[in-house]
């Protein structure tokens, strides 16, 4: 019951977003455009392209689906409307979205195109720059819960939220979010505009689909993410828990995508040097600096 | 819910992922399938194929922040457990994993003075 009641919230939350994002790239709000777009991609054809590596190539988008789907299974949507409340569910989350590198290099080498296959590597590259900045957060966050339980860590925000107890961390688990998504201006896997669609280019009809359903998944596996390590959770007032979640989810989300339509593209190496030289030193110092703070005070 | 029904239950969860994508498939074949014609399977390359072979080695120009990330990526390891116990230990904890991030922390400026971080 619970597994059915999270799965259908999955679904209505994939399709808010991509409502969401249609509204953010083409800046219209067409409650059915993502339906009609999985129907005339349903109804395409599915071209193999030729010398293909098969396996890669069929296995690169179920991958992205299933890393998506095991992260979202760690969140909490409200008390006991969880998948599994593993005691190790921070890690875990972690553990399944580093799927999400292997599974896109898979897509890119799969169809043995020269614009795919670029955007495959291009990805590892950015993977390098925002991997250690999603750990290392989550180390401050666990270190205040005294828990990798998203529940636990959901508990230990209620008398402060996250976001004012160690904001850099807030900023940096942000940006390095939006690199894992490969939201705009991080988008290098697919970069519109300059990859002729990247890892995207060579998959079509139905494949196209299951990839770009993985996609909106990882979306919100890391929105709701945020949500739950930073912004508390189901923790509010008046509302019902749930909303509480599905609200503060939706708000990231949006965020994230419309912060990037105002943005120039980062280049793969520029994304690199600011998250080493900047990011990590700011990441170690806000695990020093949230060390200091849980011994002193006691929430 | 003890631990084996919890990855029992993401393991079917992975399987019940595969059988929907499955199905999709199955579905969009039912619909219709892929009408045979000449060079519709070329990649995506300005309509022609590609003169030399795609795969090849790539450079990769961030191996020096890759090197970098495989050392603190073991670090990690370590950060997890201590993260959990951090406030039982108190302060002994932070000054033990401080030394081991300052260590680290310094291998990391040294390698930003040999010039490991820039796109090589």
């Amino acid at each position: 019951m619970t597994l059915a009641i999270i799965l259908f919230a999955l679904a209505l939350g994939c399709y808010l977003i991509a409502v969401l994002e249609d509204w953010a790239v083409h800046g219209r709000l067409d409650p059915l455009r993502p339906a009609v777009s999985a129907l005339a991609l349903l109804g395409r054809e599915q071209v193999l392209p030729r010398k293909s590596d098969r396996l890669f190539f069929e296995v690169g988008p179920v991958l992205l689906l299933v890393a998506g789907l095991l992260a979202v299974a760690v969140i909490p949507l409200a008390p006991g409307l969880i998948v599994t409340d593993l005691a190790t569910g921070a890690l875990f989350l972690n553990a399944a979205l580093a799927y999400v590198l292997v599974a896109l290099i898979m897509a890119g080498w799969g169809p043995n195109g020269a614009y795919a296959m670029i955007g495959g590597w291009r990805f590892l590259g950015q993977f390098v720059a925002y991997a250690m900045l999603i750990v290392m957060t989550i180390t401050a966050v666990a270190m205040r819960a005294e828990s990798l339980s998203t529940t636990e860590i959901v508990t230990s925000q209620a008398a402060l939220w996250n976001v004012f107890y160690q904001p850099i961390g807030f900023v940096l688990f942000v940006i390095a979010a939006m690199g894992l998504a490969w939201l705009p201006p991080i988008d290098l896997p697919t970069g519109g505009g300059d990859l002729a669609g990247g890892v995207e280019a060579e998959y079509t009809g139905a494949r196209l689909a299951v990839l770009r359903l993985a996609r909106l998944v990882i979306v919100l596996a890391l929105a709701s993410a945020t949500a739950t390590f930073y912004l508390g959770g189901w923790l509010g007032p008046w509302l019902p828990a749930w909303a509480w979640t599905a609200a503060k989810t939706l708000a990231v989300a949006a965020a994230m995508l419309f912060l990037g339509r105002h943005l120039p593209r980062l280049r793969e190496a520029r994304y690199l040097a600011v998250s080493w030289k900047l990011g990590i030193p700011l990441a170690l110092a806000n695990i020093i600096l949230v060390g200091v703070i849980a011994l002193v005070v006691p929430i | 819910m003890n631990e084996i029904t919890q990855y029992a239950v993401l393991f079917s969860l992975t399987l019940g992922t595969v059988g929907f994508v499955l199905a999709i498939y199955a579905l969009a074949r039912a619909i219709g399938r892929l009408r045979a014609e000449p060079a519709k399977d070329v990649p995506a390359t300005a309509g022609a194929l590609a003169r030399d072979p795609v795969w090849v080695r790539y450079h990769a120009k961030y191996y020096g922040y890759a090197l970098l990330f495989l050392a603190f990526d073991m670090e990690m390891a370590f950060m997890y457990p201590w993260a959990v116990v951090y406030r039982e230990e108190g302060l002994v904890a932070l000054l033990d994993m401080g030394v081991f991030l300052a260590v680290l922390f310094l291998g990391l400026l040294y390698g930003w003075s040999q010039g490991a971080l820039r796109r090589q």
